[in-house]
């Protein structure tokens, strides 16, 4: 039981904390601390919620170096408050979805990303040829009780919401308001056809699993994550006309130091490099591992995860649907969950 | 039970014999109510003093202060020859070589009877066999020697007041403190117990502060009696001349009067006697004795001692006119309630034939035990 | 939390306390209290304060409040709480009434029972009863069909049940000691002057009225500011509650904090009216000292039957307040794949046990978590402990009246605080610039968040220990001045013994709450020091419940363990004497 942080060369060079709720982070960091003597990397893992909320009740006095979670949305919160650094975006080849997600101003990096609007359907009770392949089709009869997240308690379940906004109301720039429109009728029709919404993932999978569901719209490494570890060996993935990349982001405190900051760059650039990316894919092999790499040429680390291409997955826009979520988030738990 | 690096008082053994006590302008207020007001005793070593009153009268507060359990408003406090309150002066109460019985016995659940008694000696200069010897002494002079390993709850209230009488007379403290020790017992263990404390606190020749609100406990005990009444001592000496000469209406009626009556006229008839008509018996005329001077015109009244009534037959000569109320008898004789007027009436007359309930009978007074003082004095 | 054994008595007499220790302990509170809460509920009108928004003074947020969800999230908490409180009580009485006044077998068992039910945190039940009535759950594992109960368990009747259960023992502690004061000659002279059994019991109830409040108020602050419940049950079952509606507020980013703060200010008010309705009643009343004098009470002797028929009701209420949930975690821990449908039947399984030793979420073993909640509540359950003794002196020693009442206010609303407010409130506070620069820089450290268990924990062992404290006599102290003592040699020779027994209690109290405590732990704990409840709660929210259930069991087994070992330690090192005085939560 330690009181004090413990940093090598504290005197020299304080290091910094990374706030992060990724599943390999801890296997990251030590990897991390032990091929760069320099300074150390303090490690401040929790879930997405509470590390948010330690930032934003930290205020202008911030304790964290860098955050580390899945999903846009808060950083551009973060970015527009001017709480992050810009330009600090490591200069490595992108591939198309993971330039998408880079910000003009370069004040946050996609590290790889997971898709939501998964359709994970248990093969037990569905065959193959019982699953929707669009959308649209999930509001019909015959696939009625279909499974998905709450956005106020399942962090990557907002981006979808804004992903469906997004694809049906065809939005590009502008007002988001006739897209959000159409995103609630779309869920109205949803909640009508029976519509059973859980808290996460895994309560999710859980309903699932015990049959109270047949199949859901949940997040791709979830899915993996669950066939792998043989916990839901009948569960099979199945990709829509569309779905949503969820890249996991980090960005650095603008707050902190110079020669803080400066740490934290040297850190992104380790985890956006072939050595980090690797051990990104090692970390957590049955859990966040499982995603897809923004950079060109690299592959996933599992077999089971199939092409990019075929999730047919959209980026949304963070900076117009960031400040939406906690509106659209309060629709939906009045309107569809407590309905 | 450990004694190493606690604060403890003053060695009791170097404490050798009584003290004396001085308290001077004591005043103590709690808010807006004055519980002492500006008291002053002396007592020579060894006395043993009883402080009297009714509850409210500050007696308890009086001697808390003593104890230093309670800070004193204002005045000095001189246990011997050490001052231990006043103006910037406190001495804490472990430090004033006092022993104390409280009223509802304040024994250490969790100890036994020995360890109870022991604990004023955990820190004296005695050996470890002479301190068992001294309680052991103690517990047969009390006559507790076979309860010693026994528990306070399984005393009776006789029992463990007993052994807060052992537990103060332990340290050989040169002043003892008694709270109302015997208000919490029955009547027969009480004069035991009283017997007990007089003579026990005695053979140490210790001073002692009682107190207690029992007129006939006060005088049986007391070499010297201090009555308070209202937060002030009314009256301090011995308990003789509080009973024959007492200060003021209060204190007479508080040390126990047979009855007490408006006098309608009075006459000087000697050195502070005086001849009173009662309104119940216009054409007697009774001699009292008056303990203060009653030349200014005042309301007046005739208290009259239990012990100066005698009871006689109806056709009897001389003597007020009455009729028995009630009769009681007490071992010795008879008790009776007689009254002589329109709401006059007489308690505790003794005679030693008995008259029985509403006969007619003549009650005379003796002078000696009949008072006539102001109405109101308190 | 709170557990109080019998109300305050009032004090002998009124004693002028010097300034300084009145004004420390002020200060103590201020800092382990009141400082981080109110800088949360000041967001309430003050966003800006602490950088939570633009403006200095709205009303904006009140209004927000009490609209859609958080509206019917208060008012569903309200009525809740009211009726669980009413439940909880009546429930109380009764067992109370069994199990000190009549004559039913097994009466020490149940009086352990309670201790047991109330070590139990709320989380942990809902859990239980989870495991137990999903579908594949523990229930169908051993054959027994719970579907119907299922639906009908995950709404407000399971709500208030499970909160009725933890409620229970708070309720009874208080009422029992309210029963133990009351000597049978009220009953007697009841009955010798014509009076039914009915009758009777309708004149002699009132007698302790003071403690029926008491356990009314205790009841409803507790289940106001309840949260595993409403974050389990509540959410599932679409009925919102209070704390719940208030860790939505806050779990979106940007957080909406100052939502969260009135919502936060409306559970701490809302126990005011039990508060002053009690205090009300309490004003003429005096409590029954408990001396060597009072008699023993006596027995309602049950004809056999009777007897077996009131034993079984009581094994009953027993078996499903704390059997029933915790036989579904011990059972669930053992079924393989819980709460997934398996094409090959049942399997018990120690997986989830070998399991936990070795992480399955990258890096999260129990082993050091575990360790670490254990220093944690060693420290904070000492520490909690000094500091409840002094304070519960304090509030026994000063005069009656107003200053008694404020502080009896404070301890009660104290409860109230949901413990999420409190730990983003000592992010408020300590992390404020002028302090981590230049007064103290603990944020993220491990003392602080021992400040904030402490903090969290030392409103209710106050109160618990303010009851026997107020019920010592004060001339036993006061002949241990007299008779050659000083102080504290005073207070050790004649006061600590007859406390010691309700030392020990308040203590295993605080270590266990510690050990369970969520949303403090979550909020504030430093990097790398991860502890236990903290861990579970990773693996329960990430589709483990086989994993998740286990280390929950044996987490539980050992603070059991603890106990016992606690007690038997102090059974063995005490002198004889101290064992047979005071107080005794086991008493019958």
């Amino acid at each position: 039981m330690s009181f004090v942080h413990v940093t090598a060369g504290a005197a020299s060079n304080p290091g910094f904390v990374l706030y992060s709720a990724q599943g390999y982070d801890s296997a990251m960091v030590k990897a991390f601390n032990a091929t760069h003597p320099g300074f150390t990397v303090t490690l401040n893992d929790n879930s997405t919620g509470p590390l948010l909320q330690q930032i934003q009740a930290e205020g202008s006095n911030p304790k964290w170096g860098a955050l580390w979670v899945d999903g846009a949305a808060a950083f551009a919160e973060l970015d527009k408050k001017g709480m992050l650094v810009k330009n600090s975006v490591p200069s490595v080849s992108f591939n198309a979805l993971g330039s998408a997600n880079v910000p003009t101003d370069k004040s946050f990096t996609p590290t790889g990303l997971t898709v939501v609007g998964a359709l994970c359907y248990d093969s037990s009770q569905v065959s193959a040829g019982q699953v929707p392949s669009t959308w649209a089709q999930l509001t019909e009869t015959q696939y009625q009780g279909l499974g998905m997240n709450d956005p106020s308690q399942s962090g990557p379940t907002f981006p979808l919401i804004a992903g469906v906004m997004t694809y049906l109301a065809k939005y590009k720039s502008g007002s988001p308001a006739h897209a959000v429109k159409v995103g609630e009728d779309y869920f109205k029709s949803l909640y009508q056809n029976a519509l059973v919404v859980n808290a996460t993932n895994g309560v999710t999978l859980g309903a699932m699993a015990s049959q109270q569901i047949s199949m859901a719209i949940i997040q791709s490494s979830a899915c993996y994550g669950d066939i792998l570890n043989g916990s839901f060996p009948t569960l099979k993935v199945k990709y829509l006309n569309f779905s949503v990349a969820l890249p996991s982001v980090i960005g650095i405190d603008a707050k902190q130091p110079p020669i803080v900051r400066k740490d934290a760059k040297k850190f992104v650039a380790w985890v956006m490099s072939r050595a980090g990316q690797h051990a990104m894919q090692l970390g957590d092999p049955q859990g966040d591992s499982l995603f897809w790499p923004v950079i060109q040429g690299e592959k996933p680390s599992n077999a089971i995860i199939p092409s990019l291409a075929s999730t047919h997955a959209i980026t949304i826009n963070p900076y117009v649907w960031g400040p939406l979520e906690s509106r659209i988030n309060t629709w939906f738990d009045d309107t569809i969950v407590n309905g | 039970m450990a004694t190493r690096g606690l604060e403890w008082g003053p060695d009791v053994s170097d404490v050798s014999g009584a003290v004396g006590l001085a308290m001077t302008g004591l005043t103590k207020v709690f808010g807006d109510k004055i519980a002492l007001s500006d008291v002053s005793i002396e007592i020579d070593p060894g006395t043993f003093l009883v402080l009297l009153g009714p509850s409210g009268s500050g007696k308890t507060t009086l001697l808390r202060c003593l104890a230093g359990i309670e800070r004193p408003t204002s005045g000095q406090i001189v246990i011997g020859s050490q001052v231990v309150a006043g103006p910037r002066v406190f001495v804490e109460p472990e430090r004033r070589g006092l022993a104390m019985v409280f009223q509802d016995y304040a024994l250490w659940p969790h100890l036994s009877v020995r360890k109870n008694i022991t604990f004023p000696l955990l820190r004296s200069a005695l050996t470890t066999s002479d301190r068992d010897a001294r309680v052991n002494d103690l517990l047969e002079r009390v006559g507790i020697s076979a309860l010693a390993d026994r528990f306070p709850n399984q005393l009776s209230g006789g029992e463990q007041q007993r052994v807060a009488l052992a537990r103060a007379l332990a340290g050989h403290a040169g002043l003892i403190l008694f709270d109302e020790p015997l208000s919490n017992l029955d009547a027969d263990r009480r004069e035991q117990l009283r017997i007990e404390i007089a003579t026990l606190t005695r053979a140490t020749g210790a001073t002692v502060v009682y107190i207690t609100h029992d007129q006939s406990e006060a005088f049986a005990l007391s070499d010297r009696v201090g009555v308070l009444n209202q937060g002030r001592l009314v009256q301090f000496n011995t308990p003789e001349v509080i009973y024959r000469q007492p200060a003021n209406a209060f204190v007479a009626r508080f040390t126990g009067v047979a009855g007490e009556f408006r006098v309608e006229s009075l006459r000087p008839c000697g050195e502070n006697r005086y001849e009173v008509a009662l309104p119940f018996a216009p054409d007697l005329r009774i001699e009292a004795v008056a303990t203060e001077d009653l030349g200014t015109p005042r309301e007046v009244s005739l208290f009259v001692r239990a012990a100066g009534v005698s009871l006689c037959g109806a056709d009897d000569v001389g003597g007020a006119r009455g009729v028995v109320v009630d009769v009681a008898f007490n071992g010795r004789g008879y008790e009776h309630v007689v009254s002589v007027g329109e709401g006059a009436s007489l308690s505790k007359v003794f005679a030693t034939t008995r008259y029985d309930r509403l006969s007619p009978v003549k009650v005379h007074f003796d002078p000696a035990s009949c008072l006539v003082m102001e109405s109101k004095g308190i | 939390m709170i557990v109080e054994t019998a109300p305050l008595a009032p004090p002998r007499d009124g004693r002028r306390r010097p300034h300084a220790s009145g004004l420390a302990i002020g200060a103590v509170l201020t800092l382990l209290i009141v400082a981080p809460v109110v800088s949360f509920l000041l967001l309430a009108v003050s966003p800006r304060m602490f950088q939570q928004g633009p403006q200095w003074f709205t009303l904006r947020f009140i209004s927000g409040a009490f609209s859609g969800n958080t509206d019917r999230g208060i008012i569903n908490s309200l009525w809740v709480s009211t009726l669980v409180a009413v439940l909880a009580v009546s429930l109380a009485t009764t067992l109370a009434w069994l199990i000190h006044r009549t004559n039913i077998l097994g009466r020490r068992v149940w009086a352990v029972g309670m201790w047991v039910l109330l070590l139990v945190p709320s989380w942990m039940m809902t859990l239980g009863w989870t495991d137990l009535l999903q579908p594949f759950g523990a229930a169908n594992a051993v054959g027994l069909n719970t579907r119907w109960l299922y639906g009908e368990f995950f709404g407000p009747m399971g709500i208030v049940i499970v909160l009725t259960t933890v409620a229970l023992p708070f309720a009874y502690f208080i009422i029992s000691a309210g029963l133990q004061g009351l000597g049978p000659e009220y009953e007697d002279a009841a009955r010798i002057h014509g009076a039914t059994r009915w009758l009777t019991l309708r004149t002699v109830l009132p007698m302790i009225a003071p403690a029926l409040l008491s356990a009314l108020a205790i009841s409803f602050a507790e289940t106001m500011s309840d949260f595993g419940v409403a974050f389990t049950l509540g959410y599932h079952s679409h009925f919102p509650l209070a704390t719940y509606t208030l860790f939505a507020a806050i779990d979106n980013y940007p957080a909406n904090f100052s939502i969260a703060a009135v919502i936060a200010t409306v559970l701490i008010l809302s126990t005011v009216p039990p508060i002053a309705l009690q205090s009300r009643v309490m004003r003429s009343r005096t409590y029954a000292q408990l001396s060597g004098r009072t008699q023993a009470p006596r027995r309602r002797e049950f004809r056999p039957r009777i007897r077996i028929l009131a034993t079984a009701a009581v094994a009953a209420v027993f078996f499903v307040a704390l059997g029933v949930p915790v036989l579904g975690a011990v059972v669930g821990s053992f079924v393989r794949n819980l709460g997934t449908y398996s094409p090959t039947g049942v399997h018990f399984t120690w997986l989830y046990y070998s399991q936990i030793f070795h992480p399955s979420i990258s890096g999260k073993s129990i082993g050091a978590p575990l360790l670490l909640s254990n220093q944690l509540g060693l420290v904070v359950a000492t520490g909690t402990g000094v500091l409840a003794v002094v304070l519960a002196r304090r509030l026994v020693a000063t005069r009656g009246g107003w200053s008694q009442r404020v502080t009896d206010v404070f301890l009660l609303g104290s409860v109230a605080v949901p413990g999420v407010v409190l730990g983003v409130g000592y992010i408020f506070f300590y992390n404020l610039s002028f302090i981590t620069r230049d007064v103290i820089n603990i944020y993220k450290t491990l003392p602080l968040l021992m400040l904030a268990l402490v903090a969290s924990a030392l409103p209710g062992q106050t109160r618990f220990m303010a009851g026997p404290v107020s019920q010592i006599q004060p001339s036993l102290n006061e002949a241990a001045r007299v008779h050659g003592a000083g102080r504290f040699a005073a207070w050790r020779a004649a006061s600590l013994p007859l406390m010691s027994r309700i030392l020990l209690w308040g203590w295993l109290l605080t270590f266990t709450k510690t050990i369970s405590e969520l949303a403090i732990a979550q909020i504030l704990y430093p990097p790398s020091q991860e502890p236990a409840s903290v861990t579970i709660q990773a693996y329960l929210a990430n589709f483990n419940p086989g994993t998740g259930t286990a280390m929950t069991v044996l987490t539980l087994a050992e603070m059991l363990g603890v106990i016992v070992i606690a007690l038997g330690l102090y059974r063995a090192v005490t002198p004889r004497g101290w064992q047979r005085v005071g107080w005794s939560g086991v008493q019958t």
